[in-house]
């Protein structure tokens, strides 16, 4: 069910740009996006690996690896009623910025804890480095609540090291540790990727615990979309860089406008429906240094004409917050069946 | 609230599992090396006690009698006695400190009075000089790591690799030569502490011990800081790529909270590994080093023994610098432990 | 049954191919360089600048000049073709003691790692033996008992020094054994000694033509090393001997003198530097993840 989220956005991106320099030429990550993130809502970026959604994520939070850089745009947070350009702000304010308005948990947590430092000193690092004057009972309190809210057991774990924890708890700490200064926002890299499918499903329960009673405003960058039709609000779809469909989850997964997330419907095979065939994918995303022209998905689309190899298509409405790219989406009138 | 494990509970815990199999395998070896000794004392074709025999019977007209007497008395290895009952006398013997007394250093004395004359020197020496090459590697090798590519990378990693190409003792000549001739210095270049002055534990003594220890200490630490020094580099640049760096930048944590507890701890663990090599390394090379600055040292002493076929100081300090070698490797061992908590706590 | 076509891609893998890349490296490149020059100098040196060896006392401790370019030592002899000729001794020590190591240490390895078992718990426990007993402490007992030539000292230097490279050897097997294609030449049945040289060994080549040159470079640490305390007979002038011969003699206390004891250890810097720095561009060119 699709909660009413208030229409109030925390974050702007605008014409956002990505690229990588490597040996072999330059990557093209992320091509002119253009997103608003509303308060409280779970949006979900989803699309194939490579489709530059993971390098969406970093750019929100301005921290984008070497070689990557950031072309042009602009990523805007709206807090406490103010405008935070957050990558015009000088290192030390992004540095402040960063985890006490807007936090990640990074894909494959199973690295992302010091293996030589308990569990509580790297919590309490955290809680220090922002605000020296939070006491070590007040910290503890709050790492307590946490990890409750996470369904760890905060005597077990803090006296831990990361060894010494599954990869499930591992990546419960991790959230719990995004959570720490009470951002507005998280941003999930593929939080369930890389555990196994018990595990996935404690995490989810974990992830809707957190949605229920803190109102965070999430972002989540998957492939999985099963975790999308269980969490989100919102999904974008990035293909080669943009985003080519937006729109309310129950817009995107029953009434897909752009042949990719109809094909992408399509392959998620559904329990419930046994005479369904499954249709992947032909052919490979594009190669990132010399994209063909036009749209970027016409070598693989059933559909294209002439004009998709020439234009790449703008955005266009297709209903009130559902907005696709692509040239031919009235004549298509893609549908899925509704259970 | 959460407490750390205390020192004691760590202790206790840890003796039972790792310190004690490092030390059965000290053991072991030892044994092994023991072993190793006596038969080559005993077994070779030139073995010394023959040699020593023959010896005193062509020189000082001994009967065969009197000089096998006199090497029961000096080697502690009874001749007559069928061969495993002498290995296991020997073993006894060695159990209770008892390695023979001088042939030729200082006759009739105990070795071990004369080893242990010598042995602090060179234990001294190489723990400083090994602490203070570690300390300045790892913090150049961390520096280097950090400003890769920059000049201050470029010139130190090459000095490094000059540096731990030159075998030590070389080096150790080339500072004599540059250093001590040039500048008169040759004095504080010879000896542990200068002839004539009473030892104790005096102010002008201890300036005097530490002047004379310079020469040495610069050449142990001009050769073997290089190897840590590129070893760091190497691990620091691939512990700065690991995921956990990256998580404490966006976690907004102070890039010095970062540089030591986070990329320092992690960088350093397998420089631990290596320590056992060098331990072996640097204690063998005292024997060149202390040669070169006729420092008094089981080094020196090794070379005055052989010179002198005095097979029972030599078979003893061969012994001494092997067991230093074994007993040093399990105190970093230990030190590994404690620093690194996977080995300690189990997972 | 090598091949004309194999041989030729044996050869391009081995040799052209790694030649291109060391000539891209200035380091590499000055080591191969310097090699070769030290290689040239042993073995053509002594017919080019023969060995001066009569002592003319009048012409003692003479600074470097056209005549003497290096100077000549306290018995008057021109240091220059001390130098040439010394090189001989030190490098075929280096070189049989490398050899012998390399050899030793590969064959238990090998056996360590591919056949396991009680054959790899002896290996194991005595290469830990050896290796924590102190090599050059333990090669000067040995040199005082055994009276040393250039064989045997090479015999017991390439002895002595195997256990460090037979313990990466049989890490290498041992992880290499687990890898499909060797599960597949079993299944083929194709003997053990088969599956050992033909499969497993020329993925370790790399590995121990480098550390065949580190070997080297070892050597020549401890046999100058034993020369120098003059627990190794003189057989010859070498370079170890020439650091004896001017320590002893007191050449380090005149300024004019100083290059009897310099041009040894110059020479023997050089040929080290040349090693290391040839054997790290040759782990570059077999290790691409290192290169850039």
């Amino acid at each position: 069910m699709a909660i009413a989220a208030q229409r109030e956005p925390v974050i702007v991106v605008r014409n956002l740009s990505v690229e990588y320099l490597t040996p072999r030429g330059v990557v093209k990550a992320v091509r002119n996006v253009n997103l608003e993130v509303f308060k409280g809502e779970t949006l979900f970026i989803v699309g194939e690996s490579g489709s530059g959604k993971s390098t969406l994520g970093f750019a929100l939070l301005n921290l984008v690896p070497q070689p990557g850089y950031v072309k042009e745009g602009e990523v805007v947070y709206r807090v406490d009623g103010k405008e935070v350009n957050l990558m015009k702000l000088p290192p030390d304010e992004q540095r402040k910025f960063r985890w006490k308005h807007a936090s990640m948990v990074f894909q494959a947590a199973l690295n992302s804890l010091n293996p030589v430092l308990r569990v509580w000193d790297q919590l309490y690092d955290t809680i220090k480095a922002h605000d020296r004057n939070v006491s070590r009972e007040e910290a503890y309190e709050k790492v307590r609540n946490l990890l409750s809210l996470v369904r760890l057991d905060a005597d077990r774990v803090l006296r831990a090291y990361p060894h010494q924890l599954s990869g499930g708890m591992r990546q419960r700490v991790m959230i719990a540790m995004a959570l720490l200064l009470d951002p507005h926002i998280v941003i999930l890299d593929e939080p369930t990727t890389a555990l196994d499918l018990l595990t996935q499903k404690n995490i989810i329960e974990v992830l809707k615990n957190i949605k229920s009673k803190l109102h965070t405003t999430m972002i989540f960058i998957t492939h999985d979309l099963s975790l999308a039709a269980e969490l989100a609000d919102r999904v974008a779809v990035m293909y080669a860089g943009r985003i080519v469909e937006l729109g309310d989850v129950y817009e995107i997964f029953y009434r897909p406008k752009h042949p990719y997330t109809y094909a992408l419907m399509k392959t998620v095979p559904k329990l419930t429906s046994v005479d369904e065939e499954l249709y992947p994918i032909p052919g490979s995303p594009p190669d990132m240094v010399n994209m063909p022209p036009g749209c970027k998905f016409h070598p693989r689309c059933p559909y294209s004409a002439d004009v998709c190899k020439q234009v790449e298509p703008l955005d266009e409405w297709v209903a009130s917050g559902h907005l696709v790219a692509c040239h031919l989406w009235k004549e298509l009138k893609l549908e899925v069946r509704a259970p | 609230m959460v407490r750390k494990m205390s020192i004691q509970r760590y202790l206790s815990k840890v003796y039972r599992n790792f310190v004690v199999r490092k030390v059965i395998r000290g053991i072991g070896i030892i044994f092994a090396t023991s072993t190793l000794t006596f038969f080559i004392i005993r077994l070779m074709p030139s073995n010394p006690i023959e040699i020593f025999i023959n010896q005193m019977m062509s020189a000082y007209g001994m009967s065969y009698q009197d000089a096998k007497a006199l090497a029961l008395a000096l080697f502690t290895i009874d001749l007559d006695k069928p061969l495993h009952e002498q290995y296991i006398e020997y073993l006894v013997n060695l159990l209770q400190g008892n390695i023979g007394r001088s042939i030729a250093i200082s006759p009739g004395t105990p070795v071990m009075e004369v080893v242990s004359t010598f042995l602090p020197w060179t234990l001294f020496s190489v723990s400083v000089s090994l602490l203070a090459s570690f300390a300045l590697g790892v913090t150049l090798g961390m520096i280097a790591a950090y400003r890769r590519g920059g000049i201050f990378d470029k010139v130190i990693s090459a000095v490094a690799a000059v540096t731990s190409a030159i075998p030590g003792y070389l080096i150790g000549i080339l500072i004599i030569v540059f250093i001590g001739v040039q500048f008169g210095l040759i004095n504080y270049m010879r000896g542990a502490y200068s002839a004539g002055l009473k030892p104790g534990f005096t102010p002008e003594f201890i300036a005097d011990v530490f002047l004379h220890l310079a020469a040495p200490f610069a050449t142990y630490v001009l050769s073997t800081f290089g190897g840590w020094m590129l070893s760091m580099k190497a691990s620091t640049l691939s512990v700065l790529g690991e995921d956990y760096v990256t998580v404490a930048r966006a976690k907004g944590l102070p890039e010095g909270r970062i540089r030591t507890q986070y990329v320092g701890r992690n960088a350093i663990l397998p420089l631990f590994t290596s320590l056992t090599i060098s331990l072996g390394f640097i204690f063998g090379g005292s024997v060149l080093i202390e040669n070169v600055f006729v420092y008094r040292g089981v080094g020196r002493l090794l070379w005055s023994s052989i010179n002198a076929r005095d097979y029972t100081v030599m078979q003893a300090v061969f012994l001494i610098i092997t067991i230093s070698v074994i007993v040093s490797n399990i105190i970093a061992d230990l030190l590994y432990g404690l620093i690194d908590p996977r080995i300690r706590v189990g997972g | 049954m090598a091949s004309a076509r194999g041989l030729k891609r044996v050869f391009r893998t081995f040799v052209v191919e790694p030649l291109k890349i060391i000539a891209g490296s200035k380091a590499g490149l000055a080591g191969f360089i310097g090699l070769l020059l030290y290689i040239s100098m042993a073995v053509f040196g002594p017919y080019i600048v023969p060995l001066d060896t009569r002592p003319k006392p009048e012409k003692r401790y003479l600074p470097p000049s056209w005549e003497h370019p290096l100077g000549t030592d306290f018995e008057g002899k021109d240091i220059f073709s001390q130098i040439i000729n010394g090189a001989r001794d030190v490098l075929f020590v280096a070189f049989m003691a490398g050899t012998l190591t390399v050899l030793i240490a590969t064959l238990l390895g090998s056996i360590a790692g591919f056949k396991g078992g009680l054959w790899d718990s002896i290996i194991m426990a005595v290469d830990e033996v050896l290796l924590t007993i102190p090599q050059f402490p333990l090669l000067s007992v040995l040199a005082a008992l055994v009276r040393l030539n250039n064989f045997t000292l090479a015999a017991i230097i390439g002895v002595l020094s195997w256990p460090a490279l037979a313990r990466a050897i049989r890490s290498q097997v041992l992880s290499l054994k687990e890898r499909d294609f060797i599960e597949a030449a079993r299944a083929l049945d194709l003997g053990t000694r088969h599956i050992v040289t033909v499969e497993i060994l020329p993925n370790l080549m790399p590995y121990i033509v480098v550390s065949w040159i580190l070997s080297m470079t070892g050597a020549i640490y401890s046999q100058v090393g034993l020369v120098f305390l003059g627990f190794v007979p003189f057989t010859s002038h070498n370079w170890g001997v020439m650091i004896n011969m001017a320590w002893t003699w007191g050449a380090i206390y005149y300024k004019t003198s100083v290059w009897y004891i310099l041009s040894p250890i110059l020479a023997i810097t050089g040929f080290q530097l040349s090693a290391i720095l040839f054997a790290r561009s040759l782990e570059n060119v077999f290790n691409p993840r290192l290169r850039g």
